[in-house]
């Protein structure tokens, strides 16, 4: 059941509009400022290149203001519908002074609420990427239901400028993050990707850690570094379509193939029932019943094929 | 209230009974264990601090002895007797730090104070620095009676493997008491280590203190330093028979069988130790670590078991395995030894468990260590990409299983460490340490010790970075005579120090000439090898300042003349910043592609480790359409940093199955797996691929299913599971 409701979703999402707005703060240093800008110009370059009936908006340099963020953000809710899509990244330095967190602009700064109030304005579900350093500590006045957030950091104490934005770019562009091979990159794709790569990132340079990214897509939980059925995380950031990399099938569908994906569809919930029974049946069994309902469903989509 | 009354009474009647702290040390001294304790005990009841502090440390009542010193320092605070006192009992509970402030503080009231002179001399003694000798003997010269000052000096000089000093000063310590007991513990060790019996000095020492366990427990403690790890278990076994008490040998002796790898053994001499309050951070991290044991597996091929943490147990094995198989079976040929049992290389993703597995304390600088068949190692996840060469450190040390297996642990440091660094490079002449500036500035300043003086180098360093100067003297005496005289001499000698045959002796029944002029020989030999480097480093030096102030503005055409100028003038330079990496790096910038490649395969080949610099020369290579070349480079980086770089193994993988290696592709996308890809599905899949090549379709199609399972809608995988269902139905 959740996962025909899941399908459902990834079909809404499809026909719907997604907006992308992604802001390089400022760097502060000629070599922040560069890596800064850089890394939102790649994304910029991304998104348009993959999703060319999207709407971008990236904005770097001396003209990412508190005041054009704001209207860029008025401008995407004037048009918005519940069906629609926003991608917010940031990228840059943050602060944190134990009560409020800000993100870094040529100006005056952005706080979290005053964020959370331009957000809140606008219709659809929202993912939230804050990349910055303290980034975790914008979580408490974001969070909301059917807004994903993502942050870099832990809290508002991890200070050091991060590493992540890095990966998260880097999950966009490649298919390696498409875990489940369905030719599209989740949020929670890419969030895993990311801080997966972050870590290792750390292990390799014989570094402490001075970044533990983490997620939060309830609304109401504290945000965790591993979302799972377990925390109730990464539900909303699983369905989340950040960029599509193929075809997607369901998109291709014809009538006459309705049969054929009724069954796929099928054959799909029985392989996710059977993954969630394992561990109360024998492996052999398991396996056995697995791999039956791979064939099927490997010659399945060979028809579909056709 | 009528407690009390007792309570005063006792004390009353104790405080008559007092002796002073010399009467209940000569109990002690003379084994009556009952009698020392009644008399501690009576001190307990002294009006001093200070004999109450004495009281309690005999009473082994360690907290209550500190306060009671804090309080005697605070009512005589120019007493530096009571410093030096309280600044033993920390020293005796593992505190250096607060023992030495102690003593330090003493001097600062009496310069002189031989106690407090004796006590940094042994908080010195620690960790093996040559100070050490220095103040023991500043220590004998403000007090010439100072028995404990001479004992440490016999001491020290076992240590330095200068026994004739040792025996001088051990006699000279029994010239002040015909009783000192641990100079008679030195003469009885100086005895085991040459092979001879000590009996006569254990009777003497029995006959002054029948439970008179530290002399055995000295003699352990000797072997150990000696690499005689069963022999020591032996003595440590007699000290434990004369004091069942004496937790510092219970710790000790855990220790050592914790080295060996009989971990039941190990386990309960340092719980009983820890038990019973003797929990110095050796005690404690060997049990911690033991501890971790469980998250480790241990897989057993013919002779070679491998003990892999199970993080990256999958990925290790792959490299480890068929590496320590080559490793033990090029050495039974080369050194015609069949080692009895197995060897057991047990690989450490964490430094300090390894350094904790070794010493029983973190902090140690080496890469492994051998404890008989046994060799405990870092693994290259432990250490900072590059920077360690794994496999040279496995035949390094496996090396020595032999060498100590062929001489029953009877022969020189400077021998088996000589050989085990020669036979880095006698693998591949680019593993192994390569010439670094610090040993090649000890050529030029003549700081070489004499052949029969190296292994002091090892032990007690006279300067900073001694050892790695040794390490590289003794490699390249190795070099030496392997080049001049063959390696059979290295057999012959191998086979003389076994007999406990000296240095010296060796040399000359072997290759014919007096130490001294093997010495003047090789260091000629070792000049004209260096002569280029050796001539030129200062130039070099400030070449290279230039060269690298080129780099950072960028003037490409500066890099290459300079660079190519100077390269060869220290081509063992091949740490961060080398001339290589800084010539090829500008050639990419002009865009010469081949001439990148060139100097990236020199560095290469000069022993360079950087795992960034050897994937762009693999990148360059397949470029440039050498596809068997770059293969040959990122297998060079499979020996140095195979951890954390599915990436790599990936690549590795498809430039296999381009040549046609199906066996080698198959391996690196099985390491491409253990490595926990971020896309495990591809991985399976690849994998899969690969199995099909080398025709082992049911395994291949074991992973097309883990492939689908994580990703049911994988088409390239789909396609695949049709292929080989439909193949396995037609079998």
């Amino acid at each position: 059941m959740r996962i025909a409701a899941l399908i459902v979703s990834c079909a809404v999402s499809l026909q719907a509009a997604t907006t992308y707005v992604t802001v390089a703060g400022l760097g502060g240093e000629p070599e922040y400022e560069q890596r800064f800008t850089s890394l939102a110009k790649d994304l910029d370059k991304l998104l348009k290149s993959s999703s060319p009936g999207a709407r971008v908006e990236t904005l770097y340099g001396p003209t990412a203001t508190k005041a054009k963020l704001a209207e860029v953000l008025a401008s995407v809710g004037k048009t918005s519908t519940a069906q629609d899509s926003l991608v917010l990244t940031l990228i840059g330095h943050g602060t944190y002074d134990g009560v409020e967190y800000k993100f870094n602009l040529p100006g005056p700064d952005v706080s979290s609420i005053e964020l959370a109030s331009m957000l809140d304005r606008i219709a659809g579900q929202q993912l939230v990427v804050n990349t910055t350093s303290a980034s975790g500590a914008c979580v408490p006045a974001l969070k909301k239901e059917g807004r994903a957030i993502i942050t870099a950091t832990k809290g508002g104490t991890e200070k050091n400028a991060t590493v992540f934005p890095r990966y998260w770019v880097e999950a966009l562009r490649d298919t390696a993050s498409d875990v489940d091979k369905n030719e599209l990159i989740s949020a929670l794709e890419a969030y895993r990707y990311a801080n997966e790569k972050t870590a290792r990132f750390f292990e390799t340079q014989k570094r402490i850690a001075s970044e533990h990214a983490q997620i939060e897509d309830t609304g109401k939980g504290e945000p965790v570094r591993e979302p799972s059925a377990e925390n109730g995380e990464g539900l909303l950031a699983g369905r989340f379509v950040l960029l599509r990399i193929g075809t997607a099938q369901m998109a291709a569908a014809s009538p006459e193939k309705r049969k054929l994906l009724e069954r796929k569809e099928g054959l799909e919930q029985q392989i996710a029932s059977l993954k969630y029974q394992r561990a109360a049946m024998p492996s052999e069994q398991y396996r056995k019943m697995l791999t039956e309902l791979l064939v099927q469903l490997a010659q399945t989509q060979a028809e579909l094929d056709k | 209230m009528r407690r009390t009354i007792v309570l005063l009474l006792a004390a009353a009647s104790m405080a008559g009974a007092q002796g002073s702290v010399a009467q209940c040390e000569q109990q002690k001294h003379y084994g009556r264990l009952e009698e020392a304790r009644k008399c501690y005990e009576a001190l307990t009841f002294s009006n001093s601090a200070y004999l109450r502090a004495e009281g309690f440390w005999g009473l082994e009542m360690y907290q209550d002895a500190n306060n009671q010193f804090k309080a005697a320092v605070a009512t005589a605070p120019e007493n530096a007797d009571y410093r030096v006192r309280w600044g033993r009992l920390f020293y005796e509970r593992w505190n250096k730090a607060d023992a030495e402030n102690l003593f330090k503080e003493a001097l600062e009231i009496k310069p002189d104070h031989p106690g407090a002179l004796l006590g940094l001399a042994m908080v010195l003694s620690e960790g093996f620095d040559a100070k050490a000798v220095e103040f023991a003997e500043k220590a004998l010269k403000a007090d010439p009676k100072l028995l404990e000052a001479q004992e440490l000096l016999a001491k020290l000089a076992v240590e330095d493997v200068n026994f004739d000093k040792a025996r001088k000063e051990a006699e000279k310590a029994l010239a002040i008491s015909p009783e000192a007991l641990d100079a008679m513990a030195v003469l009885a060790t100086l005895e085991v280590l040459a092979d001879k019996s000590p009996d006569a000095w254990f009777a003497k020492i029995a006959k002054i203190n029948p439970v008179y366990a530290e002399g055995y427990a000295y003699t352990a403690h000797s072997l150990i330093l000696n690499r005689r790890y069963e022999d020591a278990i032996q003595y440590f076994e007699e000290a434990l028979k004369k004091n069942p008490r004496y937790w510092e040998a219970h710790s000790e002796l855990g220790i050592t069988y914790m080295r060996m790898g009989r971990e039941k053994a190990a386990r309960e001499h340092l719980e009983l130790a820890y038990e019973n309050g003797f929990k110095d951070p050796a005690t404690v991290n060997s049990l911690r670590l033991m501890d971790s044991y469980k998250n480790y597996e241990t897989f057993r091929n013919g002779e070679a078991i491998l003990r892999l943490h199970k993080k990256e147990a999958d990925l290790l094995k792959l490299y480890f395995e068929p590496e320590m198989l080559r490793a033990l079976s090029t050495y039974e040929k080369k050194y015609k030894v069949k080692l009895k049992g197995p060897v057991q290389l047990e690989v450490y993703p964490d430094h300090e468990d390894f350094a904790v597995r070794t010493m029983g304390m973190p902090g140690l600088g080496a890469l492994g260590v051998t404890f008989g068949n046994i060799v405990a190692m870092d693994s290259p996840s432990g250490r900072k990409p590059g920077s360690f060469h794994w496999a040279s450190t496995m035949w390094h040390e496996l090396s020595h299983v032999y060498v100590l297996s062929a001489t029953n642990h009877r022969v020189p440091r400077w021998f088996t460490e000589g050989l085990a660094v020669h036979e880095e490079t006698a693998v591949s002449p680019e593993w192994g340490d390569r010439l670094d500036p610090v040993s090649l500035k000890a050529v030029k300043d003549k700081k070489l010790l004499p052949v029969t003086q190296l292994d002091r180098g090892f032990i007690r360093p006279a300067y900073p970075m001694q050892v790695i100067v040794s390490y590289f003297q003794a490699g390249k005496i190795c070099d030496y005579i392997t080049q001049r005289w063959g390696f059979q001499k290295i057999l012959d000698m191998m086979h003389d120090f076994a007999g406990n045959t000296p240095t010296g002796n060796v040399i000359e029944k072997n290759l014919g000439l007096k130490p001294e002029q093997f010495d003047k020989e090789f260091l000629a030999w070792l000049d004209k090898q260096l002569a280029t480097p050796l001539e030129k480093f200062e130039e070099w030096q400030k070449k290279m300042r230039g060269m690298a102030a080129a780099v950072k503005e960028a003037r490409v055409d500066d890099i290459i003349k300079v660079g190519l100028e100077i390269r060869d003038w220290y081509p063992d330079y091949v740490e961060h910043g080398s001339t290589y990496e800084y010539l090829a790096n500008a050639y990419l910038a002009k865009g010469d592609k081949k001439s990148a490649a060139d100097e990236f395969e020199r560095y290469a080949k000069a022993g360079g480790r950087d795992p960034s610099s050897l994937k762009k020369l693999a990148e360059l290579q397949a470029d440039l359409g050498r596809p068997k070349d770059a293969m040959a480079t990122l297998d060079r980086l499979n020996y140095i940093y195979p951890v954390a770089d599915p990436e790599m193994h990936k690549k590795m993988g498809e430039l296999a199955l381009g040549q046609g290696q199906v066996k080698v592709a198959v391996r690196e996308f099985e390491a491409v797996l253990a490595s926990k890809p971020l896309d495990p599905a591809a991985s399976h899949y690849e994998l899969a691929e690969a199995l099909v090549k080398a025709n082992e379709m049911d395994a291949a199609r074991d992973h097309v299913i883990s492939a689908l399972e994580t990703a049911p809608g994988f088409r390239p995988a789909q396609k695949l599971l049709l292929e080989l269902t439909s193949k396995k139905e037609k079998r």
